[in-house]
């Protein structure tokens, strides 16, 4: 569970944004508004990555811990951004070898492509990502971030690229496998019918 | 020890080397100036080097000729770079220029020189051309050789300054942020009726200009002070002030070095004055150049421009094909009587005893090039790492862009030699170390111009992704910025070893004569000996650092490049 306590985003000492939001496992709370507000700091302040120009109050709290003050890359918050921004030094398979956690590396490999087959984008495990179309690149984006096994989701505007066909359906498949892994998710959007397709939560700043 | 603390450590250093042995240097130079040498007996302080200076015939001439040429062929340096951006700026002939004058920028000055020499000289190639066109027999007596105006080495310092000004500016106008921006100004431009070269001079010129600055600056104290073009292509009688310098200072009575050390710092008022006289230019400059901003002429420069643009790309390129020619030429030239233009024997000889004599000092530049660049790329890594991952960014950018300049801007005859006089004092035994120190400290800025802006482009939010999936920022650095930067840092690799390559005083100073480098064998041998040899030595220094970038544009497409891998891995397989 993904609990935002008081969460406010300051920039010198104007409140931009001040967030309160419980969110289950398996739970998609969307957060809407208009641009400039803050949205995506949020965002940044539960990833940790809050650039230091903005100050941060209020609590974070990810699984009954305190995230608040944890390095980035202690939180297990995956993020997705609008871009699917795969490395392009690496293939498909390496893009999420290169997520999971632990050592052995012939594992991963194998787990990896186990992992593309079970959303059916086995046959790209060998592609290099540069070939991959916008929704091939959402989804094994998607693959990546669930491989390193994160305790959070949180998605900045992850279809606004996506032209209307390939984002319907990308969007009901990265919902979909976001509740089966039962994670909590919180959405960055200003479309509204992002928000409504996660049929939860939506906060208006 | 932390990655946190390599990174603080890495930017300690990255200012001790750049700073410390100039400020050092300098200061073993001014002792001596005033006369302090303890070396030499000489415990007291004493005006008599100035004095001695000031009274040595012909020492203004020096001084005036060391200004002049460095003035001029830093002003035509410059005018060549704004009327070729002007006229070609997006446009598809900049790319296919930028490509052209990158190996110019890779040749050491001393290589350039020996191939200007090969150009211009009395049976050189452009008079043999030229007999060729007009049937004469004989070489022309009158030759621009060794001019007492300086104007070769005026010629030979441009052609090495054009492509890095060049380079420089492209390198500001690719950034995102700046491109973006002054490209819709330009479009702006042109829509209110100002054609594209007037365009280019009063909208991105006026904004380029500020950044382009401290490179310029560089560039002209760099001239004013340079050693290996005027010794093989200026005059001797007398010579310009830094090269009369660097023949005190070897002078076998000691005492000389008094009146070196003393005209060291005149050289450093000499680049200063360099450098006043460009300031107070600009500023008249600047003044009518506003006037003209408001003037309304939707014209103004673009015929100056167009012409000045294609003649410049017309003479670089003959005169790149002719020194190439005549170069290789008499690399294997046997009999080559005037005004043939092809020697009439061809031999092998000079290469082969050229690349025997040259095993050590081949083996010797590459080791040093190799040991000075690695260093030089892993630490401006690092600091670029630090500034990325600590909230000193802005502050520690524009800092660390101007300190970078210090190296450049201090005439190197100002601070090596006192660098000698430290190193004989403290490391009297040490060989290797004291000269990649010293190759170090003109590397560095360069292969920092070179990765800097890449770097800082790197889009930060594949960080932030890899944070996400857990990785640390050590991971990070090593498993996704180096390899998506490695293109970049290929070609920083190529160009900090091109620059090592190149180095000839901090190389036969620092070292004391006793490690030989094809770049110092090439300037020894160009002031006598054979042509044919000369000829020789001069290819070897330009083909090394071309090798260099050979690999850094082909690795990138073999190493970390997974498309090119499908594509090869598709092509043995073609049934799959």
């Amino acid at each position: 569970m993904l609990v935002l306590e008081d969460v406010a985003i300051q920039l010198k000492s104007q409140i931009l944004l001040q967030v309160n939001a419980v969110i289950k496992p398996g739970e998609i709370v969307t957060l809407m508004g208009p641009s400039g507000v803050g949205k995506s700091s949020v965002l940044a302040a539960i990833a940790g990555l809050l650039p230091e120009t903005f100050r941060l109050s209020g609590k974070i709290i990810l699984n009954q811990h305190n995230i608040t003050n944890m390095p980035a890359h202690l939180r297990h918050t995956g993020l997705l951004y609008q871009d699917a921004l795969l490395f392009e030094h690496l293939d498909v398979t390496g893009n999420i070898v290169f997520a999971m956690p632990g050592k052995k590396h012939r594992d991963k490999k194998q787990y990896a492509r186990q992992l593309l087959e079970q959303v059916g984008l086995g046959e790209m495990a060998q592609r290099p990502v540069s070939t991959l179309s916008g929704g091939q690149a959402s989804r094994v984006s998607l693959v990546r971030t669930l491989a390193s096994e994160p305790a959070a989701l949180l998605l900045d505007e992850p279809f606004s690229k996506l032209d209307s066909a390939t984002r319907h359906s990308t969007r009901q498949w990265v919902f979909e496998k976001i509740r089966e892994a039962g994670l909590p998710a919180l959405l960055v959007t200003h479309d509204e019918e992002d928000a409504a397709a996660t049929g939860d939560k939506i906060i208006k700043v | 020890m932390g990655f946190t603390t390599v990174l603080s450590l890495a930017r300690y250093l990255f200012y001790i080397i750049l700073l410390v042995p100039v400020a050092v240097g300098v200061v073993g130079v001014m002792l001596p100036a005033v006369g302090f040498f303890p070396a030499l007996e000489q415990h007291s302080l004493s005006s008599e080097p100035i004095t001695r200076l000031l009274a040595y015939p012909g020492i203004a001439k020096m001084a005036g000729l060391s200004l002049f040429t460095a003035l001029l062929a830093t002003l035509i340096a410059f005018i060549g770079t704004v009327a070729l951006l002007a006229q070609f700026y997006q446009r598809k002939w900049l790319g296919l220029i930028q490509h052209g004058l990158s190996p110019v920028l890779a040749i050491p000055h001393a290589a350039a020189a020996i191939a200007v020499a090969f150009l211009l000289a009395p049976s050189g190639g452009a008079a043999r051309v030229s007999a060729a066109v007009t049937s004469t027999a004989l070489p022309d007596t009158d030759s621009l050789m060794y001019d007492s105006f300086g104007l070769v080495i005026v010629l030979a310092l441009a052609i090495k300054e054009l492509p890095f000004m060049l380079l420089m500016a492209l390198g500001i106008l690719s950034q995102p942020s700046v491109k973006q921006r002054l490209e819709g100004q330009m479009r702006v431009a042109q829509s209110l009726g100002y054609c594209h070269q007037t365009s280019f001079l009063k909208i991105v010129f006026a904004q380029l200009y500020r950044q382009l600055r401290l490179p310029i600056l560089a560039v002209l104290a760099y001239a004013s002070a340079s050693v290996e073009i005027p010794l093989i292509l200026g005059p001797q009688n007398p010579p310009t002030l830094a090269v009369a310098i660097v023949q005190w200072f070897n002078y076998t009575d000691l005492s000389m070095r008094f009146q070196a050390s003393a005209a060291a710092i005149l050289q450093v008022l000499v680049t200063l004055a360099a450098v006043t006289v460009w300031l107070i230019g600009e500023k008249i400059w600047q003044w009518r150049f506003c006037q003209q901003l408001a003037s309304g002429n939707r014209r103004w420069g673009s015929v100056f421009v167009k012409l000045l643009a294609g003649i410049l790309l017309v003479c670089f390129t003959l005169a790149t094909i002719l020194l190439v020619l005549s170069m290789v030429g008499y690399s294997v030239a046997g009999y080559w009587p005037f005004p043939d233009l092809a020697p009439v024997q061809l031999t092998l000889l000079h290469w082969r005893s050229a690349l025997q004599a040259l095993s050590q000092p081949i083996s010797n530049t590459l080791i040093m090039g190799f040991v000075s660049t690695s260093i030089a790329v892993i630490l401006v890594l690092l600091f670029l790492e630090n500034e990325q991952q600590s909230d000193i960014k802005r502050a520690s950018t524009s800092l660390a862009d101007k300190l970078l300049f210090i190296p450049l801007m201090v005439p190197g005859v100002a601070f090596l030699y006192g660098l000698v006089w430290v190193r004989q004092w403290l490391f009297a035994d040490a060989l290797w170390v004291p000269v990649i120190l010293a190759h170090l400290i003109y590397v560095i800025p360069y292969v920092f111009l070179s990765l800097a802006v890449a770097y800082r482009q790197l889009d930060v939010r594949y960080v932030h992704v890899a944070s996400s999936l857990g990785k640390s920022p050590c991971q990070i650095f090593l498993s996704v910025k180096l390899p998506i930067l490695f293109a970049p840092i290929m070609v920083a690799l190529a160009l900090g070893a091109a620059i090592s390559f190149g180095q000839y005083l901090p190389t036969l100073l620092v070292s004391g004569g006793r490690l030989a480098t094809v770049t110092t064998e090439a300037v020894a041998i160009a002031s006598g000996a054979s042509r044919r040899l000369t000829a020789v030595y001069a290819l070897m220094q330009m083909l090394l650092p071309l090798l260099g970038f050979v690999l850094a544009w082909w690795l990138p497409t073999f190493l970390f490049n997974p498309a090119k891998r499908a594509n090869a891995s598709a092509k043995r397989n073609p049934a799959c």
